[in-house]
């Protein structure tokens, strides 16, 4: 699924903390925090309630350690978590009334923009993000930004493979209209 | 804005993958709220046993369920004197024999059965014309008894020795039951 482990391997890691070694989850927890993270910010589009459902989907992850079957694939698992939590999270924010919320931060860490028209495009991709469906923003991001087969997907969200395509197609239909007009105006 | 001649959605998906970079401290949030979780990941097997027996807790039942437990205990309560009544392998079954060629009746009465002459009828053996009896089960002990014939005439049993205590003043006879 586009993650690579690096140093001690995830299966070892967890086998550690299994053993009682919690702090062997510390190491796990600085692995996944950035790829995992992106993730959620762009699904939920605003940086706190990703780091909430961030938090909770490693805290989750660790009280749920024993029915992780393949803790070779622990980061895949855990990316399963995380789709959950972000469902609950967005959810939430949207009984709150918030819709989009401008996250410059998100950004933290990019390279730097390289001139205002930059700064824009950052702005525009993410209204664009925020315009579409909470269901249609998951299969895209999972698809075309985190770089999953469909099976993986369908794993990680428990929805069917053709399901799953027809919210990818529709997504980037929805996302070439969006940006269609953003050109135009 | 874009780029001409490529598509406007990949070059979206371009700037969202690059890295975010989420705040490091969020690892020692993670690792705080997981310190404070109560259950420790593995505890033995005989001290989570020791502990799901000790622990306090509370039960929820609900009505039906109060009623369910209620018919089990009263099921309980009707089966244990059934339980107890049963015979012990220490009691024996006695047959008593009585040789009455006028009678028409014969009871068995004594301590066994409170001297109530209703209570252990005897029978006339098929083929005998005359001789009656009873089949008592009794646990070890010293027994009175005698019979009442006719409903009126009280007899001792001629064949077992005499009961020298009788409280009727009529005369019984006594019987031993030896434990096991």
């Amino acid at each position: 699924m586009g993650i690579d482990n690096v140093g001690t391997s995830d299966a070892e890691l967890v086998r550690r903390v299994r053993s009682g070694d919690t702090g062997a989850y510390a190491a796990l927890v600085a692995r996944y925090r950035d790829r995992l993270g992106r993730y959620a910010v762009h699904m939920l589009g605003n940086r706190e309630d990703a780091e909430e459902a961030l938090q909770d989907a490693f805290v989750r992850g660790y009280r749920s350690l024993a029915r992780c079957d393949d803790p070779e694939r622990f980061g895949a698992w855990l990316y399963g978590i995380l789709v959950n939590r972000c469902r609950t999270t967005g959810a939430r924010a949207a009984r709150r009334g918030r819709l989009f919320v401008r996250d410059e931060a998100a950004l933290n860490g990019a390279p730097l923009p390289s001139s205002v028209e930059q700064t824009e495009l950052d702005d525009v991709v993410r209204r664009a993000l925020a315009r579409l469906a909470p269901e249609y923003r998951e299969a895209f991001l999972l698809k075309y930004v985190e770089d999953l087969e469909y099976e993986e997907m369908a794993r990680l969200t428990g929805l069917g493979v053709s399901a799953l395509k027809m919210r990818v197609k529709r997504a980037r239909e929805q996302l070439q209209t969006i940006l269609r007009e953003v050109e135009r105006v | 804005m874009f780029e001409g001649g490529r598509d406007v959605v990949d070059q979206i998906v371009a700037r969202l993958r690059r890295p975010v970079r989420i705040d490091p401290s969020l690892d020692a949030r993670v690792m705080e709220r997981i310190a404070a979780l109560a259950t420790p990941r593995r505890a033995s097997s005989l001290a989570a046993a020791w502990r799901w027996l000790t622990e306090p807790r509370h039960v929820a039942l609900s009505p039906l369920g109060g009623l369910a437990v209620a018919a089990g205990l009263v099921a309980l309560a009707l089966l244990f004197p059934t339980l107890a009544r049963r015979p012990s392998p220490t009691i024996r079954d006695l047959q008593f024999v009585l040789v009455a060629p006028q009678a028409t009746t014969v009871s068995l009465i004594g301590d066994f059965n409170d001297w109530d002459a209703a209570r252990t009828p005897m029978r006339l053996a098929r083929g005998s014309g005359a001789e009656w009896t009873a089949v008592v089960p009794l646990s070890p002990g010293r027994y009175r008894y005698a019979f009442l014939v006719n409903g009126s005439l009280w007899l001792a049993d001629p064949a077992a020795p005499a009961a020298l205590d009788n409280d009727y003043g009529d005369g019984s006879s006594v019987v031993t039951v030896a434990g096991s």
